[in-house]
């Protein structure tokens, strides 16, 4: 579905984004992999993707709490001279704290990371997008709780809410340069995150679900796979839920 | 590309032109078996399916019934339940379309929009999912309905209250069906290049210009979201409308 085109995607260490890192690998994209740091499980694990599937993987490292690494690693993937087609914006960060407990600092951070690094960073990759000539698919990754509210997540859920406006705005402004944006919103889905929550609170939330069950990492990634290939060549400015039903 | 919906059964009605020839051809490709829901007998329709049959290697069987008649709706469900194979698909596509001021709508009119674009689908739907229930398969239902249903355009006072109840419907499956895995989502089309549309040609450029992308649906653009949602590409989704609009934001 996305054979032979270019792709940046971040978060790419765990979770969402490294189910969606291997399936666009899978599909023979060529892929910029950005994440936060070097491990050695993750290293090796880029090298199997390549034995696996042959696909060019090229690492990005870069934190998103500071500007000028996420301006010095869009530097890095331009130097490629690759045109980029599709942008996924995973990485994300997550603090939870009760509304009066919340902190200048933690919202400032989770801005930073979840909010201000993701549009410096698409600014920079849609120069790369346009450069092309093509056109392009952004996904940014958003939450039903940016959507919905959640108790203990003002700054994230606030964060992931402004990225849903950003979204629509990008997608206005850059339709005319055949450049989709759209948003996901996955809700429970099984991965790191959900490791502290106590399990009680996991099984009534997967109750709540109309599925009865949390989401599959590859299950975001399948939908993010979809979003980044022609076969939504039409859609635009849309947020789409991948969270089991909720009734909203 | 690989096979999406590899050796399911698909019903799709409406299927004769359009966005429901669109959704045939697509699901045909990815490897699914379908019945072909269309009012009645046509033989070009019929050779163009064999013909697509023959050349994605599926089985494509026409069905004919008039969406605004229930016995014929029951015949036809009949037909399909009598080749006992399981129904992993259904897309209510059929449909048909309306415009005209509120105040020249007249309430024989919003019946005969509501028996076709709601009623039919409804009463057809509860055939398909005692099938699916029975065989227990983990099924996706996906509802054609419209923008109009989501933005209630003037104009629109009976298509697009009948689109929005199909909406609505939707997600009242989706909460009932989730537990036994049976999906339920729609789609909602903007202005699509078909033989429905009602508007005069500076109308579609003025409603183009107003899209992010700055042009018209296609059939192929409508089909390809109901293949996302019939495929396992979306098997943690339900209960969700998608805009496939070009961006009407």
């Amino acid at each position: 579905m996305i054979q032979g085109k270019t792709a940046v995607i971040t978060g790419c260490l765990q979770g969402i984004g490294r189910s969606t890192l291997d399936i666009f690998a899978k599909s023979g994209a060529t892929i910029f992999a950005c994440s936060l740091k070097k491990t050695d499980e993750y290293t090796f694990h880029l090298s199997e993707l390549y034995q696996r599937y042959n696909s060019e993987i090229i690492p990005v490292y870069f934190d998103m709490m500071d500007n000028e690494a996420v301006k010095s690693a869009a530097r890095e993937i331009q130097r490629h001279k690759k045109n980029i087609d599709i942008l996924v914006n995973i990485a994300g960060m997550n603090h939870d704290a009760m509304f009066p407990m919340v902190t200048m600092t933690d919202m400032q951070d989770t801005f930073q990371v979840d909010f201000f690094a993701q549009i410096i960073f698409s600014q920079y990759i849609v120069k790369l997008m346009q450069r092309g000539g093509n056109g392009g698919s952004i996904i940014n990754t958003s939450s039903i709780s940016g959507l919905d509210g959640r108790a203990g997540q003002l700054s994230y859920a606030s964060a992931k809410s402004a990225l849903v406006a950003a979204t629509k705005t990008m997608a206005i402004e850059l339709g005319p340069h055949k450049i989709r944006v759209n948003a996901i919103a996955p809700g429970m889905i099984d991965t790191d995150m959900y490791q502290n929550v106590p399990s009680e609170i996991v099984s009534a939330k997967v109750q709540a679900t109309q599925l009865k069950r949390m989401g599959k990492p590859e299950e975001v990634a399948n939908t993010i796979l979809f979003l980044a290939s022609d076969l939504s060549s039409h859609i635009t400015g849309q947020v789409i839920r991948i969270d089991g039903g909720m009734g909203a | 590309m690989e096979k999406l919906l590899k050796g399911k059964n698909a019903i799709v009605t409406g299927a004769r032109k359009g966005i429901g020839y669109a959704i045939v051809e697509s699901f045909a490709e990815n490897g699914a078996n379908i019945w072909a829901c269309i009012r009645a007998e046509d033989s070009d329709f019929s050779a163009n399916v064999a013909e697509m049959s023959k050349k994605y290697g599926v089985r494509i069987k026409p069905i004919y019934f008039d969406l605004s008649n229930e016995e014929q709706i029951k015949f036809a469900f009949k037909e399909i339940m009598q080749e006992k194979v399981p129904i992993d698909i259904l897309v209510n596509n059929a449909g048909i379309t309306h415009r005209a001021l509120f105040q020249m709508t007249s309430l024989k009119t919003v019946k005969e929009i509501f028996e076709v674009d709601f009623f039919a689908p409804f009463l057809f739907t509860q055939m398909v999912v005692k099938a699916m229930l029975k065989s227990k398969v983990q099924g996706s239902i996906i509802n054609i309905s419209s923008t109009s249903g989501l933005d209630c355009d003037g104009g629109r006072s009976a298509y697009g209250s009948a689109k929005s109840a199909l909406t609505c419907f939707s997600r009242v499956l989706a909460e009932e069906l989730g537990l036994q895995g049976i999906r339920v989502n729609s789609i909602a089309p903007g202005i699509t290049d078909t033989s429905l549309i009602t508007l005069n040609k500076e109308q579609i450029t003025q409603i183009v210009s107003e899209t992010a992308l700055k042009k018209m649906g296609t059939p192929k653009d409508i089909a390809n979201g109901a293949l996302f949602f019939a495929s396992d590409l979306s098997s943690f989704i339900t209960g969700q409308v998608l805009r496939i609009d070009g961006g009407l934001l």
